[in-house]
């Protein structure tokens, strides 16, 4: 009679220890599956946001503030209340077709939709083909290098469901992606916020000033000026500090010199132009330093302009960051740039990006017929997306070209592996 | 409509004032003869019956012992209240005038800007910038508050200060029954958001009517002091996030904001009774905001409800009458230790309305209010130096409910103020 009993409460105990576990996995592996629809592109979701006619007409009219608004989004069936939307952007803000940040917990602590705390939708203002972003955050994932997630919706808005155009729906860099990507979301993120007339490029800049209005926090934000920006000074001096014939030898514990190689050669495939080494210095993106650690990365974002020039030599504007600049003056590290510029190449003339760039333009070409708020023709949008998959063909041919016409060592010990 | 539309009219207002006065004294008889220099509480000249003018300087600077509250905002433990400096005096002797500056406040630094005459018997007539005839609390004069802070009420519900035209008088003697009628561009400077400065909205009417029953009935001396009265006021609400608002004794936001649209209506009462040295005081006050077309869906949602109370009580220790100005009966360093007056007031300012929602569901345009109030106790004792000094030392006990997304402390909270007053 006993054992019986015993059995009875440890299976008890048993499952009152495992019961927990189980409810949050079932909630993750929920949470996961769902967010994956969404910003999986597999289907061109359609986006309903409730909201009301008046702050519709605000956020329109007032679109050079911050301002946030009440709006319940709504997802296949999945609405969620009482978030906040306002308008975001620099030089693709406007008033005909703004793109969006959406804030499931503006109102409500902790709520969101499926683990995302926020949404971005992109209005692709600069980008015909609307696949810029999408298309070199997947080149970025595929190279190694964590990129935010995208995909286009078609956007619905207030209570007559008016359509409201095809929208690049992001999820925004934050403590989520931090956790999806590095496992960790404690450490220091900033956004990097160009300033106008900048040609920034990692010079030393001494006041710890001059880093407040360009490097943003997104966590830590209401920590000390010296605690939030005396490491990024740090990071920049070690840059300039650095020999050139060893770059890890000072560098290596503040940044991971491979891994800028990697998304620099990732850029000057897809042709950036306002990148890492774009024509006004360094511009679009985040700065993350890993928890209790001095290491840093570059996090990509906002990639519209890409897929600039089919011809544009992936040595453009290397001169004019310091180190780019030693990257590509000293032979090591440049042969190791000039090898990764063949790995992109490599994946992008694979098929992959040009099937990718075909699917995901008939996936979206009805929706941009109908768009009544796109600034662009049917025939820009179909000529655009033409150069696209013609880039994803050919681009390729012409960086491995131009490797072998600088360095075609490196080019035939790549071919003897 | 501009920005600085209300600053400019007040701006106006002084000029007309001082233009007024300057040809009154063009026009006079050389008065050098008639020019007589007082200073009894605070200094004035006199120019016959022609002009008068007397200067009034209001100072209150607080020392604050406040809750530490790691995500609102820090508090100086020293803050300069009020520096106001006042002129005001008679023109021909029939036209009352009023200019008031506040030297702490650089946003709106005018306040009460008006003149005032009577044109019948009865009926006065109050023209320019002042206080809106709702909430005995704040109508009282600042240099007149029984407390460090004025009342919740007082503060948030309370109209406030605007510019408009008011008609005030009283019936049958000893002022059985007195009234006031005002009509003011639009809803006073308590509740304003600067958004709502902007525009130009349809006119707030005002009215208070106060009674005193027993002053007339020799049988009820003791009761001959009470007053009560009830006031109310209605004016046109634009659309938009202009909800009235709720702060904390150290001044940190916890009403949810919502937005509103169509009318502002208040509802209040008021008792006051002064017997000897004991002074008793309460009000109640209803405001209700409606919200036409504010849905999520652009539908209309219920009305937005904000209810605050307070009753205090005081006692002037040291035997002198309680009236709005309390001057000691033997001043401090001259044969006396001054007046002292001991005082506790409760109240509560709470809202919440529309029908009750899962947390998750409230939210600005939601048809539901998350419900939050502040029930305060404040107790005080103040020491009435001379007729220019008072020092008061309040302690306060917060017990707040408050919004599930706010940062602040809820349940109970203590802050201390101590202030050093000086009237001339």
């Amino acid at each position: 009679m006993r054992w019986p009993r015993i059995r009875s409460l440890v299976l008890l105990l048993a499952v009152a220890v495992c019961a927990p576990m189980l409810r949050v996995s079932a909630q993750s592996v929920g949470a996961v599956t769902s967010a994956d629809t969404l910003l999986d592109g597999s289907a061109l979701n359609d986006i309903w946001l409730h909201i009301n006619a008046r702050d519709w007409q605000d956020l329109h009219t007032n679109y050079q503030d911050g301002t946030y608004y009440p709006v319940d989004f709504e997802w296949q069936g999945v609405k969620v209340r009482n978030s906040g939307i306002r308008v975001r952007g620099n030089t693709t803000r406007n008033d005909h077709k703004p793109s969006f940040r959406i804030d499931f917990n503006r109102y409500v602590d902790g709520q969101d939709l499926f683990g995302l705390k926020a949404l971005v939708l992109n209005n692709s203002w600069h980008d015909p083909s609307m696949l810029h972003d999408d298309l070199s955050m997947q080149t970025f994932q595929k190279m190694g290098i964590p990129a935010p997630r995208q995909a286009h919706v078609r956007l619905y808005v207030g209570a007559a469901r008016e359509y409201a155009g095809v929208y690049v729906i992001s999820e925004e860099i934050s403590k989520t992606f931090l956790t999806a990507n590095f496992r960790e979301d404690n450490g220091y993120l900033y956004e990097f916020h160009r300033q106008d007339g900048d040609n920034y490029g990692f010079q030393e800049q001494p006041e710890l000033g001059w880093y407040i209005p360009r490097f943003g926090p997104k966590t830590h934000e209401t920590e000390s000026v010296a605690n939030l920006y005396t490491p990024v000074r740090t990071l920049v001096e070690a840059v300039n500090e650095a020999r050139q014939d060893n770059l890890e030898d000072r560098l290596g514990d503040y940044l991971d010199v491979r891994t800028f190689i990697t998304e620099l050669a990732v850029q000057n495939v897809l042709a950036q132009t306002d990148g890492l080494v774009g024509g006004v210095g360094m511009n679009n993106f985040y700065l993350y330093r890993f928890a209790g650690k001095k290491l840093s990365m570059l996090i990509p974002w906002d990639q519209d302009n890409s897929f600039s020039r089919m011809d544009m030599p992936p040595s453009d504007n290397m001169g004019t960051n310091v180190l780019a600049s030693k990257i590509w003056n000293e032979p090591k590290y440049r042969d190791a740039y000039l090898a990764r510029l063949l790995d992109t190449a490599d994946l992008v003339s694979s098929g992959w990006l040009e099937q990718e760039a075909a699917r995901e333009y008939e996936q979206i070409r009805a929706a941009v017929y109908e768009d009544p708020l796109t600034p662009y023709s049917r025939d820009e949008f179909d000529q655009a997306n033409a150069f696209v998959q013609q880039f994803a063909r050919e681009r390729g041919a012409v960086v491995r070209q131009y490797v072998a016409s600088i360095a075609p060592e490196v080019l035939r010990s790549r071919r003897l592996r | 409509m501009p920005a600085r539309a209300n600053t400019s009219i007040v701006v106006r207002l002084v000029i007309v004032v001082v233009v007024l006065a300057a040809s009154l004294f063009a026009g006079a008889p050389p008065a050098s003869a008639q020019v007589k220099l007082t200073f009894d509480k605070h200094p004035a000249i006199d120019f016959g019956d022609v002009f008068t003018a007397s200067v009034r300087v209001k100072s209150q600077n607080d020392w604050r012992g406040f809750p530490s509250e790691p995500e609102s905002d820090p508090k100086n433990v020293f803050d300069p209240y009020r520096e106001r400096i006042a002129v005001e005096g008679r023109i021909l002797g029939r036209v009352l005038y009023h200019v008031e500056r506040e030297f702490h406040d650089t946003s709106s630094p005018w306040k009460n800007i008006y003149l005032e005459t009577r044109v019948l018997h009865g009926v006065h007539v109050q023209g320019g910038q002042f206080n809106m005839p709702f909430g005995l609390d704040q109508t009282t004069s600042l240099m007149n508050q029984d407390f460090n802070y004025h009342s919740l009420a007082g503060s948030f519900l309370a109209p406030g200060r605007g510019i408009g035209v008011m008609a005030f008088g009283d019936f049958f003697k000893k002022n059985l029954v007195a009234y006031e009628a005002g009509v003011f561009r639009q809803d006073g400077d308590n509740t304003r958001s600067a958004q709502l400065q902007d525009l130009r909205v349809a006119p707030t009417f005002v009215g208070r009517i106060v009674v005193k029953p027993f002053s007339k009935w020799q049988p009820l001396n003791f009761a001959r002091s009470m007053e009560t009265g009830f006031a109310f006021s209605d004016g046109e609400l634009p659309a938009g996030l202009y909800s009235l608002k709720g702060q904390t004794i150290p001044g940190d936001a916890f009403v949810q904001k919502v937005y509103v649209n169509g009318r502002r209506q208040r509802l209040g009462a008021q008792l006051q009774w002064r017997p000897g040295p004991i002074g008793v005081q309460a009000e109640a006050m209803r405001v209700r905001d409606t919200r036409l077309g504010q849905g999520i869906e652009d539908q209309d949602l219920p009305n937005v409800v904000e209810r605050a109370w307070y009753v205090s009580g005081t006692w002037l220790a040291t035997g002198e009458h309680k009236k709005d100005t309390i001057t000691p009966a033997r001043p401090f360093l001259n044969g006396g230790y001054g007046a002292i007056e001991l005082g506790a007031r409760l109240e509560r300012l709470s809202t919440g309305s529309g029908p009750a929602l899962n947390p998750a569901l409230y939210g600005p345009r939601s048809p539901g209010v998350f419900p939050t109030a502040d029930l305060v106790w404040t107790t005080g004792v103040n020491w009435y130096v001379n007729k220019f000094f008072e020092l008061s030392l309040n302690v306060i006990r917060e017990d707040r409910t408050l919004l599930r997304t706010a940062t602040l402390s809820s349940g109970p909270v203590w802050s201390r103020t101590f202030r050093v007053e000086f009237g001339l």
